[in-house]
């Protein structure tokens, strides 16, 4: 019963993280219909960030986060400005977002190899190593502080969201684009702002994850499409189908890398994927699909 | 986001439906270029010591136009992006490897089997990410890849990530390159005569209907579910063929070789710059594509930034020219008649 009760506990704590990188993604369609695929490799370039403020000046990862969040917010800023106006009439709007994250996604993923190579990398603060020992459960430092620190932030998100005017103005965008407009909401501003908002969520996470799991380059991908499957999961534009995909989802994949090993893990995400568009395509909090 | 009326890649309707063949000019290029590159493996006299090594290129060009027109079919025509269609290639490499292995049956005759192999595997698939549309199915493209890379990794009879090492082909070193040439010329006439058959056929209209509005192609009677199964496993077919031949002329197999994302980037890229939803599309990309790489190895050297510069490339073509090469000429009326093969 106990070795149950730990898998499930490793498993939450890990779930708050994968939340924090899913919302950014979720957030970025819900407002904008991007599905953006080079979510992970930003995520994975913070890491980088992270690495090199903890190798160089010796910043704790925590700390980095108040570097790698304003980083990437003025970066997500200056993407949406440079790529997605411009093919903001295109017909097939949604494919296009795809495709044009994708290939952001392969310069992004080069440039990080070729200049830091594909060499395995991970921040080492001496928490990484530690755990709190509460009876006969073993409570890792570093899950614990990051998944405390994951559901500050996304309480934040919930916060601005729900008690800010720009947070109306954003979910009415995420509602009813057009309508919004009607009533005022400047669509464009509130767009930009939106995809900075999910890009600085990225930067967070990547820190985040910087000590919790090794990275390089190429990691990227499954990051992507452990995401992917999670909010698809969770029904593409819902944070809260996301968040519960997330906490539902890590811990499911604790038992099957406690069960089978740590390998098949990411099964858990894609096996869910299909098994939920076999069952409910549009998701556990999908609307349901509308034309187009 | 539905604005139909507007010039649209995927879903341009490319030429009356009575007008069933190509453009006379079209046709002739076809021929002669078929032609040439029979001839081709004859020409060491010509061509001296680097014959091989043009025979080579020559399967690298063929084999990416077979995998380019293929994914053509179901991202073109139909619209439906799949970002994991590289699963098709290394089935198929596996198949005709693990057939080889186990019976002794040269890849070089059982490529049709592999092929076959990958449209059964591709109706499984299609049965499920089908039911859902959109950013919705190209996830679940991205997912199957993933998956399906993580099982080859882990299968002890396919070899895990170690891979299989095949037999050598029983062929001199001098002529050795010569049938897997001669393979995957079969395999990209086969499959761009299969998307030129498509085209012209009813299944074909119903497969652009789909792309432009599949609610209305549905109200119009198209079973659309049907077509859209129909049209990502026939897709397959030629991917998974391919996938032999390649995989038989490495004579080795690993998951890194096949599942790859870079892969399913370079044929979506290749059918977009070319122009999506026509026939000559992804042959012109997959030429110039693989011209670009073999000139962009040479001069830098291959490494990280070759991906960098298929970024780039897709980034500037999907802003600019979304229509691809043959979509934009034909929509200005500049298309000249060599590359008229609808």
């Amino acid at each position: 019963m106990t070795h149950i009760i730990q898998v499930a506990i490793l498993g939450l704590l890990l779930g708050g993280v994968y939340a924090l990188m899913a919302s950014g993604l979720t957030l970025m369609f819900g407002v904008m219909r991007i599905v953006n695929l080079a979510h992970g490799v930003f995520i994975i370039a913070a890491s980088y960030l992270a690495f090199f403020l903890f190798t160089g000046p010796g910043w704790d990862p925590f700390l980095s986060l108040v570097v790698t969040m304003p980083v990437f917010f003025l970066l997500g800023l200056l993407v949406y400005r440079m790529f997605f106006p411009r093919i903001e009439e295109s017909p097939r709007f949604g494919e296009m977002t795809v495709l044009l994250t994708f290939a952001l996604a392969l310069i992004v993923e080069g440039l990080l190899s070729y200049f830091f190579t594909g060499t395995f990398r991970s921040t080492s603060p001496s928490y990484a190593t530690e755990a709190f020992l509460i009876g006969d459960l073993f409570i890792p430092k570093a899950q614990l502080y990051a998944s405390i620190t994951s559901l500050i932030l996304l309480f934040a998100l919930w916060g601005f969201l729900y008690f800010t005017r720009t947070g109306y103005a954003v979910r009415a965008t995420m509602q009813n684009r057009t309508a919004a407009q009607i009533v005022g909401v400047n669509v464009r501003r509130i767009s930009t702002l939106s995809f900075g908002i999910g890009m600085a969520l990225a930067g967070a996470s990547g820190s985040l994850i910087s000590f919790l799991f090794p990275f390089f380059p190429n990691s990227h991908w499954r990051w992507i499409a452990i995401l992917l499957s999670l909010i698809v999961l969770g029904g593409l534009g819902s944070l809260k189908g996301a968040i519960v995909g997330a906490l539902f989802l890590a811990v499911a994949a604790a038992f099957v890398s406690d069960q089978f090993g740590p390998t098949w893990s990411p099964m858990t995400f894609f096996g869910a994927l299909f098994l939920i568009l076999l069952i409910r395509p549009r998701g556990l909090f999908g609307e349901k699909a509308r034309v187009g | 986001m539905t604005k139909v009326d507007k010039a649209d890649p995927a879903a341009t309707p490319t030429r009356p439906m009575t007008e069933t063949t190509s453009s006379r000019s079209g046709r002739v290029v076809v021929i002669v270029l078929t032609l040439l590159l029979a001839l081709l493996p004859l020409a060491r006299p010509l061509i001296g010591q680097p014959h091989n090594y043009v025979l080579q290129i020559g399967m690298v060009g063929l084999m990416w136009v077979a995998l380019a027109s293929s994914w053509n079919l179901i991202g073109g025509f139909t619209g439906y992006i799949s970002l994991g269609h590289n699963v098709f290639y290394g089935i198929g490499g596996y198949a005709s490897g693990l057939i080889l292995l186990y019976f002794g049956l040269s890849p070089l005759l059982t490529f049709p089997i592999a092929g076959l192999i990958a449209v059964v595997f591709g109706f499984l698939v299609g049965l499920i990410t089908l039911r859902t549309r959109g950013p919705a199915f190209i996830i679940s493209t991205i997912a199957l890849l993933l998956m399906v890379g993580l099982l080859f990794d882990n299968w002890e009879f396919a070899g895990g990530s170690n891979g299989l090492s095949l037999p050598l082909p029983p062929f001199s070193l001098e002529n050795v390159k010569i049938p897997f040439y001669y393979a995957m010329l079969v395999i990209a006439i086969g499959s761009v005569y299969f998307g030129y058959r498509v085209a012209h056929s009813k299944f074909g209209l119903a497969l652009r209907a789909i792309a432009q509005d599949e609610i209305k192609a549905e109200v119009a009677g198209i079973d659309t579910r049907r077509m859209k199964i129909a049209a990502f496993s026939l897709s397959a077919f030629w991917v998974g063929a391919a996938g032999a031949i390649w995989g038989y002329s490495l004579t080795y197999l690993r998951p890194s070789i096949f599942f790859t994302i870079a892969i399913a980037a370079e044929m979506v890229l290749m059918s977009i710059i070319g122009g999506r939803g026509t026939v000559a599309g992804p042959v012109v990309g997959a030429v110039l594509l693989v011209a670009l790489n073999e000139v962009s190895v040479s001069q830098f050297g291959s490494n990280e930034l070759n991906i960098v510069v298929t970024g780039v490339i897709m980034l500037i073509v999907l802003m600019f020219f979304p229509m691809g090469v043959v979509g934009t000429l034909r929509e200005r009326g500049h298309l000249p008649g060599f590359l008229d093969w609808d």
